[in-house]
């Protein structure tokens, strides 16, 4: 009798793609369950998984609570968690990004040159980290949802956000300047039950790794 | 039964609170004496192994305690200003200051040493799976042996401490830095280079290895070595696998020493806690040689860390091989009540009310001798109001003095006993 594993999966945006990535997988049953049990159990008796709010997926696992998890690089490296993360997925790719007004994309080109920018974001330690990697030290302005309205109303001067095709900060007048990261799905894994489980956890990995094309766009990371 | 709760509040109102600050917590009744209890436990099992207590300072100069800390482990340190504006820092660890006595103090006694130790060190972290920042390790030093017995014997120490606190199934992940920093010879990166690479292995992220192996060009058996260390995991044919993979005489030593540890761990017989891990590379900066984490099912974080550390001695005097372990006796706590480990009673065994006479006093003591925790409550007005107290603290046994007799309560029966007969505390 294989150990039981339970999985962390990020509702909203990743939802749909991680379910179906796991569906295909063979861990996750097709059919749809219960909307809004937490709780859902796999397509195998010793699989479930527990669907929570994108930023607690990492948590769960750091703590063991989940053994591992689906989670994008963006909120991975918001955090700093204390997991492994021996894979990244086809999905969920987009790119956290620095953006600006339209008409002021030329003041801009140097952001050095604005030594008290007000930055609007839901990703303050990313956004200073990026800021302070170039010795600046704006001002944050954490958000936590519809951070392109900062500049409309003047709350900021520019906005760090995450970008997938562009037309959320088209539509509100502003220009992608700068990219912090290039996210995707990311698989996590607690380290106790990487250990505790070994084999449990080394057939899920090598099961998804199976399913990751070679021409899956693969190796997002920092832009330094 | 008298409803203790009512009296409590129709006397007092609730009073203010007095918040501690972050990381610090109070540690009182079961927890407190689940804690000494750890302690003396880990105490004698070092003390039979031939181990000797070293009790640092809770601080010293920021300085020495900085002293092959690293950088992250700097961070972590709580400093403050004596009058004379010197910069202290509470211990952030136990291994340095042992370091320290050694290098400095000791350095012509012959060795080996061993030392324990338990007690309180202090990191500034966010608090993370209820490790508080003040926390709680015991833990050895074998300073001045430097072949593959030493490592063996803390090793089989190390899971004998788990077995020691009531812990089964745990896993002891051994891994050896040699192995890495040969590596690291061979690819001669740049140290930022060597970061990123350190980085990724310490996440088990094969995208970016091979992310970082395609940026440096690396090509053959280079390119090899580094894809293939994080399978180096596990325990039948590691080291085999690990040879094939052996770029220069640094690792091919590294692995020798491996070889060596596995007989003795096997001599102690607890080979089968140890599983091999050649792509574990974390742990304090100072480790030069082997390192090893403790795992307890149904705990994410480890409970034990340790791992051998050859060049520390030297910052503080002449050079001496050392290898050691802590334990994080806040995880303990926390596994054992995970796992329903049988917790020690922290309350008398005995409590004891009504007149207080020469008599009474020396049937207490009686008790006391002879090895009985008992303790006297002088708020109970009659029997019945004593066997309340007795229940909501969960104390086994009361008994009511009246002059000449005793009533005893014992689970749930009480019963008469004149004193000039028998003791009824015995």
């Amino acid at each position: 009798m294989p150990e039981h594993i339970r999985m962390a999966l990020p509702k909203g945006r990743l939802e749909h793609d991680a379910r179906q990535f796991l569906a295909r997988v063979g861990l996750m049953s097709e059919s749809p369950t219960n909307g809004r049990a937490l709780i859902v159990p796999g397509a195998e008796p010793w699989v479930d998984f527990l669907l929570a709010k994108p930023a607690d997926v990492p948590v769960y696992v750091e703590h063991g609570a989940a053994d591992m998890g689906i989670v994008g690089l963006d909120v991975l490296r918001e955090g700093n968690y204390d997991v492994y993360e021996p894979l990244l997925l086809p999905f969920g790719h987009c790119r956290l990004s620095v953006a600006v007004p339209q008409d002021q994309v030329d003041a801009y080109e140097s952001l050095r040159l604005h030594p008290t920018l007000r930055v609007a974001t839901k990703y303050p330690n990313l956004t200073l980290e990026f800021f302070h990697a170039r010795g600046l030290t704006p001002e944050i302005i954490p958000l936590s949802g519809s951070v392109e309205l900062g500049p409309l109303v003047g709350l900021a001067d520019v906005i760090v956000d995450l970008v997938q095709t562009g037309r959320t900060l088209r539509e509100n007048g502003l220009v992608e300047v700068r990219i912090i990261l290039h996210s995707q799905a990311v698989l996590i894994a607690n380290r106790a039950s990487y250990r505790l489980k070994e084999r449990e956890v080394r057939d899920i990995i090598d099961r998804l790794s199976k399913h990751i094309g070679e021409n899956d766009e693969l190796g997002g990371e920092m832009s330094t | 039964m008298t409803d203790w709760r009512k009296s409590v509040q129709a006397n007092h109102q609730r009073p203010p609170g007095r918040p501690l600050p972050h990381g610090v917590i109070d540690r009182f009744w079961q927890e407190a004496a689940a804690l000494r209890a750890i302690e003396s436990r880990l105490r004698d099992l070092y003390r039979r192994w031939g181990y000797t207590e070293y009790i640092p300072p809770s601080f010293e100069f920021a300085d020495t305690l900085s002293t092959g800390a690293g950088t992250l482990l700097q961070g972590q340190m709580y400093r403050f200003f004596d009058r004379d504006g010197k910069v202290l820092a509470l211990r952030p660890d136990m291994t340095i200051p042992t370091a320290r006595l050694v290098g400095s103090k000791l350095f012509d006694q012959p060795f080996p040493h061993r030392y324990f130790y338990t007690g309180p060190v202090f990191r500034y972290t966010e608090p993370m799976a209820g490790m508080p920042r003040e926390f709680y390790q015991s833990g050895v030093e074998l300073i001045g042996a430097g072949g593959p017995e030493a490592d063996g014997e803390v090793l089989a120490l190390a899971v004998e401490s788990l077995r020691e606190l009531g812990l089964q199934d745990f896993r002891i992940v051994l891994g050896q830095m040699a192995f890495f920093h040969g590596l690291l010879e061979a690819l001669n990166l740049e140290p930022a280079d060597e970061q990123a690479l350190k980085l990724a292995l310490d996440r088990k992220s094969d995208p970016a290895l091979r992310t970082l192996i395609d940026r440096w060009g690396l090509e053959g058996n280079l390119r090899e070595a580094v894809m293939r260390l994080p399978r180096l995991y596990g325990n039948e044919g590691v080291l085999n696998t690990a040879q094939e993979v052996a770029l220069n005489e640094t690792m091919r030593a590294a692995l020798d020493t491996l070889r060596a540890i596995e007989k003795i761990v096997d001599a102690y017989q607890v080979k089968a806690f140890i599983t091999l891990d050649l792509g574990e590379v974390r742990g304090m900066e100072y480790y030069t040689g082997i390192t090893f984490e403790g795992f307890v099912p149904d705990l994410g974080t480890p409970v034990l860390s340790g791992g051998r550390y050859d060049n520390l001695v030297a910052a503080f005097g002449p050079p001496q091989p050392a290898v050691g372990f802590a334990i994080t006796l806040d995880r303990i706590l926390r596994a054992q009540h995970i796992h329903k480990v049988p917790q020690v009673p922290w309350m008398p065994d005995i409590i004891v009310g009504g007149t207080v006479t020469p008599q009474h006093v020396t049937l207490v003591q009686e008790a006391r001798e002879s090895g009985r925790k008992v303790a006297w409550c002088y708020n109970a007005h009659t029997s019945s109001e004593l066997w309340a107290y007795a229940e909501r603290w969960n104390i086994p046994k009361g008994v009511w003095f009246d002059d000449d007799n005793a009533l005893v309560r014992e689970s749930g029966n009480v019963f008469r006993v004149p004193l000039n007969e028998v003791n009824p505390l015995l």
